[in-house]
């Protein structure tokens, strides 16, 4: 006996649902949790200029331990948003011991096409303020469902910090918002995936209602003003000077 | 007329020209979207990409008819891409237009087979890949029991049907063809491969519509399609394997070999290592040590002593396992062998290891010393040993750890470890002694055996529970430990006197001795979460201990006991400690508060025999305290952070301490215990400072600490010279008043010219005041000792490596009541080091090292110049082969120095180590060498 699915009946019903949260997602509005997943071992492996050996030694040795989470929270609506840390706890049990918070929000406003980054950079609070370039997307094949919407994934290679990243975007959330350093794609980014794992943003929550200060930066910082041209090239320099030395260039830098 | 007919004509040709040859440099692009019922369809996301690498050029969400508009673009070859939640994408090739507006007018989109986006997407949360009309299901997120076939996997799969006789299919038609990698497999039939075929095997399904085999012989597409599934095949596990084999020979019959191999899953890890030689690497070093215990080379931090002040007081720690790493202390020669296996299992939730290895190592050293004792006024007297060293060791290990996380809130450590351990040592010792006049008196002959076989058996559990509020967790854990001892000790002395009247003294004896030490331990831990930022901790912990230790004391060949020397004791320690910790957690601020009462409990009973009556009454001696802790942890901006710590720490006396019997392996220096002994009472505070600045690789750090200890437990000595025996010195421990210690210590690395020139320095202090009774005299002695060192490290560039260094460290000896024996020593040492890549694969590394040893009161002056130098060769076709010629110690200089001061004991010691010699080694890397300097050493 072969089962039978009334495969039309239930194709008419989903079509109709879709339809309807199609219809009603027009420029989502609210804030997004991501859990921020960072593996020490993977990052480590993804530098090409330390031996391939001490990589592997490495990822022999921590690759199923070197793994830390946070919560990173995305605030949105049409014309905006704004990316920051979150306040609470990811890793089970780590409370109890508190690191300090560094200054660290990113706020894009796709109306004007301007970007406001508040980043501390190896110690340093630095304020960016310019216009908004959106990265070379490559759009691919895959489909699959992040945090109960439809996505596709888009890749980007990053030639300065020699990342390659695959995002997952929204196709109903019609937003080019994104968690980090990642926006500009048709839809908002629910997953990013930087060097195999390395870095995971992944939204776990997502919690569409009115914002309002949440945009908010806040008003008084301190902090050196450069632009997006200037902080690429302290990256650029950073990476060089620790590539001569064969250490690992990311601390002190976000990843 | 011609004319008129021709300029229009001219015009239209013109045109025709222009339009044909120069297409427009922007065009727009539009279309409108409709399923196949020709609806509208909304708000799909249309897509404009760059033809050569999909790179996105633009894109825009299609109005409530349907109708997209890409305005004003660069015209140029297209990918159009239209995705939509409930219909196939599609995906079209433009080709640059003709004309200004290139109307693509309707495009079409068929409706997804909604049940796989809902089946698969949504429920098994796999994703999907959709190309054209091919669907592709991720094989790895269907879970199937190990050994299932592809049939099984398929039944799994949402949106594909197998029936009970394996029949396939899928959106109601037949699977009626199956590929392997794109090929045939066991002719047609779909079952052949789904019923033999194992499911691990498989990394990807794939089903698509093939044109029938007619219409492929045919070439008319006759419309009749197949269902048509392709199983891609795993590229292989994730898995490995690396390892090295090394062997060298040498003069002075030095030899050396090694061997470790491992093997790799992504699950399960498992290594192999071994070594044999005589050049003292009595075991294997760090860094193979980690490669052989793979990822569970850092669990041995499991701590279950719940509370504050872990590692203050009590003896209240889970041992870890004994590592077979090398602990050569510089002294005489070695031949060791070793070898063991190690097994990880890690899934994530459930991690499992179990380790094996042996070891032994045959010691022998010759060892020259002098030694001054200083007694009360202006006595003193001197001491030469020449001491002949020959000890065995071996030791079977293993250990086993299990870890199961049952859910993100419940977490279960076992740990069990097993060592059984052989000892045989011979010692026999020429000690010349003076009398008060510094004139030689007598000397003594030791020659003393033991024989030990020791078993250990370490055990501890630890459960954790998170509970649904943040920050609320409960644990408990609990511990047994027990070692047990067997031995026998040998003790043969001569003591000759040089003036011929004095009769010469034998002692002859034999001593059987007996231990065992049993440790029962818990701790539970509670944390309730005030607030966000304060969190209240409850802490509790029990142990006890109960040492049981024999000693039967027999003259040599003779069976009657001497009981003077016998004494078998019963001793129970029982902790109970319970306390509170608040902690306020925020932005950088980590400060905890804590109390604790606490309860130390000694037994101690003792008799002449096992079973015999007991010489005591059982009376318990209850020391209770209050003990409060503090803890301040800050973190400044810029990387600064602060430390400030206070603890009180109660410590109860050492078995050992408390027994009041002589031990005659040493008749000229005898060590009693003291039964009246109370636990010492120490007050610690703490300070440091670190800074660290990322962008310069720079750091620096401070730290410094102050301790009162209130009853400490100090030895005193008194010495006496008797015309009959000559200089004997006995040795008790006592509870003083009051003792003091201070200590600081910097460290600092910063770059002078960066990522070239690199400066490392290192200094500290260390001041420690205690009463010390000597000869019954209260003698205050303060001991201060100061060291300092430094170091520059230069790259040259990628092939050479300089450095250049040195050490040093001063101490001095401060007695109040007899100031003319004030000491003072100091040592240092000057080292220097090359690594040089001079040709492509070969390499020359050499280091120098000269070290000084001073100390004028004894008009002691050695220095030994240390220089060692290799030159090694990469070969092979993929660098897995090097040859080394190594010389070791070429100035044939080296010898172990030792200068130490024990209260009114100062002394050094010389001892032969291994000098001179030439080796040849060939070493096999499995992964090859790497041709380059080793630059860096953070890991």
């Amino acid at each position: 006996m072969r089962k039978y699915i009334p495969v039309y009946t239930i194709a008419f019903i989903v079509l109709l649902s879709f339809q309807a949260t199609g219809l009603k997602a027009q420029k989502p509005e609210g804030t997004i949790r991501y859990l921020r997943t960072q593996n020490w071992a993977k990052m480590m492996a993804s530098v090409d200029y330390i031996s391939k050996q001490q990589r592997e030694r490495s990822m022999y040795m921590w690759g199923t331990r070197s793994e830390w989470k946070t919560y990173t929270h995305l605030h949105l609506n049409a014309d905006e948003s704004k990316y920051e840390n979150s306040e609470e706890e990811a890793e089970p049990g780590s409370e109890g011991w508190s690191n300090r918070k560094e200054t660290f929000f990113m706020k894009r406003n796709f109306k004007d096409n301007t970007l406001y980054d508040g980043i501390t950079l190896l110690g340093k609070t630095y304020l960016i303020h310019d216009s908004i370039v959106p990265p070379k997307w490559k759009i691919m094949n895959d489909m699959k469902e992040v945090a109960g919407h439809i996505c596709m994934n888009a890749s980007l290679n990053d030639t300065l910090r020699k990342q390659n990243t695959i995002v997952w975007f929204a196709l109903d959330m019609p937003v080019s918002a994104g968690p980090d350093r990642f926006f500009g794609l048709p839809g908002v980014i629910l997953e990013v995936d930087v060097n195999n794992g390395a870095l995971i943003l992944t939204a776990d929550k997502i919690d569409l209602a009115p914002v309002t200060t949440e945009l908010d930066v806040p008003a008084k910082i301190k902090g050196k003003k450069i632009t997006m041209t200037e902080y690429d090239k302290l990256i650029e320099n950073q990476i060089k000077e620790r590539k001569a030395a064969e250490e690992p260039w990311f601390w002190g830098i976000s990843y | 007329m011609k004319f008129k007919l021709f300029l229009p004509s001219l015009l239209l040709a013109l045109m025709s020209y222009f339009v044909q040859a120069q297409n427009p440099t922007r065009v727009s692009i539009k279309g409108t979207l409709q399923d196949t019922l020709h609806e509208a369809i909304p708000f799909a996301t249309v897509m404009l990409l760059n033809n050569a690498d999909s790179s996105l050029v633009n894109f825009l969400s299609s109005n409530d008819k349907g109708e997209f508009a890409f305005n004003n673009v660069k015209n140029s070859t297209y990918l159009l891409k239209v995705q939509h939640m409930s219909f196939l994408p599609v995906q079209k090739l433009l080709q640059p237009s003709a004309t200004i507006l290139n109307n693509l007018s309707v495009v079409t989109m068929k409706p997804i087979s909604t049940m796989l986006m809902e089946v698969v997407i949504r429920a098994a949360k796999a994703p999907l890949r959709i190309k054209g009309d091919t669907v592709e299901y991720d094989a790895s997120t269907f879970k199937v029991p190990p050994g299932s076939t592809v049939e099984d996997l398929l039944r799994r799969l949402p949106g594909i049907d197998v029936d009970a006789d394996g029949n396939i299919s899928t959106q109601g038609k037949d699977v009626t063809r199956m590929y392997v990698d794109g090929k045939t497999f066991f002719g047609d039939d779909p079952k052949s491969v789904t019923k033999n075929l194992g499911a691990e095997a498989i990394s990807k399904v794939q089903v698509y519509n093939e044109k029938s085999e007619q219409s492929k012989l045919t070439g008319v597409d006759d419309g009749s399609q197949e269902k048509t599934m392709n199983l891609e095949l795993k590229e292989e596990f994730k898995k490995g394997a690396f390892g090295k084999a090394s062997l060298a020979g040498g003069t002075e019959d030095r030899w050396a070999a090694r061997a470790n191999y491992n093997r790799f899953n992504d699950k399960s890890q498992l290594s192999f290592i071994g070594y044999g030689n005589n050049i003292n690497q009595t075991g294997v070093n760090w860094e193979d040590y980690g490669e052989f215990k793979g990822n569970n080379a850092f669990n041995n931090f499991d701590n279950g002593d719940f509370g504050f002040n872990r590692n203050g007081g009590h003896m209240f720690y889970f041992s870890s396992d004994d590592s077979p790493v090398s602990n050569y202390d510089g002294k005489g020669l070695t031949e060791n062998y070793g070898a063991g296996t190690n097994f990880n299992f890690d899934n994530k939730k459930t991690k499992f290891n179990a380790s094996y290895f042996y070891n032994q190592t045959q010691l022998d050293f010759d060892q020259k010393s002098y030694q001054k004792t200083y007694l009360d006024g202006e006595n003193a007297f001197e001491q030469y040993d020449s001491l002949v060293n020959d000890d065995f060791r071996s030791s079977h290990s293993i250990a086993t750890r299990f870890e199961q996380e049952f859910d993100s809130s419940n977490k279960l450590i076992v740990k069990a470890n097993f060592r059984y351990s052989l000892n045989n040592n011979n010692k026999i010792n020429n000690q010349q002694f003076s009398d008060y006049t510094l004139e030689p008196y007598n000397s003594l002959k030791l020659d003393n055996t033991t024989d030990l076989a020791a078993s250990k058996i370490t055990s501890a559990a630890i459960y954790r529970h998170l509970f649904k509020k943040k920050g609320r967790s409960f644990a408990i854990s609990g511990g047994y430990n027990s070692n047990t001892n067997d031995g026998t000790e040998n003790y043969n002395s001569i003591n000759k006197f040089f003036e011929a009247t004095t009769p010469t003294e034998q002692i002859q004896q034999m001593i059987n001795t007996g231990k065992n030490v049993n440790e029962l331990k818990s701790s539970v831990l509670y944390t309730e979460p005030l607030s966000k930022k304060i969190f209240l901790e409850f802490f509790y912990n029990f142990s006890q201990l109960t040492n049981k230790s024999n000693r039967q004391a027999y003259p040599f060949g003779n069976e009657l006991r001497i009981d003077s020397l016998s004494s078998y004791y019963d001793q129970v320690t029982m902790y109970n400690r319970l306390g509170s910790v608040l902690r306020y957690s925020y932005n950088g601020l980590n400060a905890s508060v804590g109390f604790a009462m606490q309860q130390l409990k000694l037994t101690g009973l003792y008799s002449l025999d096992e079973g015999l009556p007991w010489y005591n009454e059982n009376v318990t001696k209850d020391y209770p305290n209050f003990t409060p802790n503090l803890n301040v942890n800050y973190e400044f901006k810029n990387n600064m952070r602060l430390d400030l710590a206070y603890s009180n720490d109660i410590s109860a006396p050492d078995f050992n301490d408390l027994q009041p019997v002589k031990n005659l392996s040493n008749p000229s220096y005898q060590v009693i215990g003291n039964p009246d002994l109370i636990p010492e009472n120490a007050h610690n505070v703490e300070f440091g400072v670190h800074y660290w600045n990322p962008s310069s690789f720079s750091s620096i750090g401070v730290n410094v600490n102050y301790g009162i200890t209130k009853n400490p437990i100090v030895y005193s000595q008194s010495s006496h010279f008797d015309p009959k025996t000559g200089m004997i010195t006995t040795s008790t421990p006592e509870n003083m008043e009051q003792g003091t210690n201070m200590g600081s210590w910097l460290w600092s690395s910063m770059p002078i010219i960066k990522t070239k020139l690199t400066i490392d320095i290192n200094g500290g202090a260390n001041m420690s005041n205690r009463p010390t009774r000597i000869n019954d005299t209260l003698n205050d002695i303060k001991s201060q000792n100061y060291n300092l060192g430094s170091n520059l490290n230069y790259t040259a560039s990628s092939k050479l490596i300089l450095s250049v260094g040195g050490s040093g460290g001063f101490s001095k000896i401060r007695y109040n009541k007899s100031e003319m024996n004030n000491q003072d020593y100091f040592n240092y040492v000057i080292r220097s080091s090359i690594k040089w890549q001079f040709i492509d694969r070969m390499f020359f590394e050499s280091n120098f090292n000269y070290s000084v040893f001073k100390n004028e009161s004894f008009n002691f002056d050695q220095s030994i110049p240390l220089w060692n130098a290799s030159v090694r060769r990469i070969m092979g076709k993929k660098n897995k082969f090097e040859t080394r010629l190594a010389v070791f110690d070429i100035f044939n200089q080296n010898v172990n120095i030792n200068q130490y001061a024990f209260n009114n004991i100062v002394g050094t010691s010389k001892t032969n180590t291994l000098a001179r010699y030439f080796m040849l080694s060939i070493t096999y890397n499995m992964k090859g060498f790497e041709n380059k300097i080793q630059k860096n050493r953070f890991m």
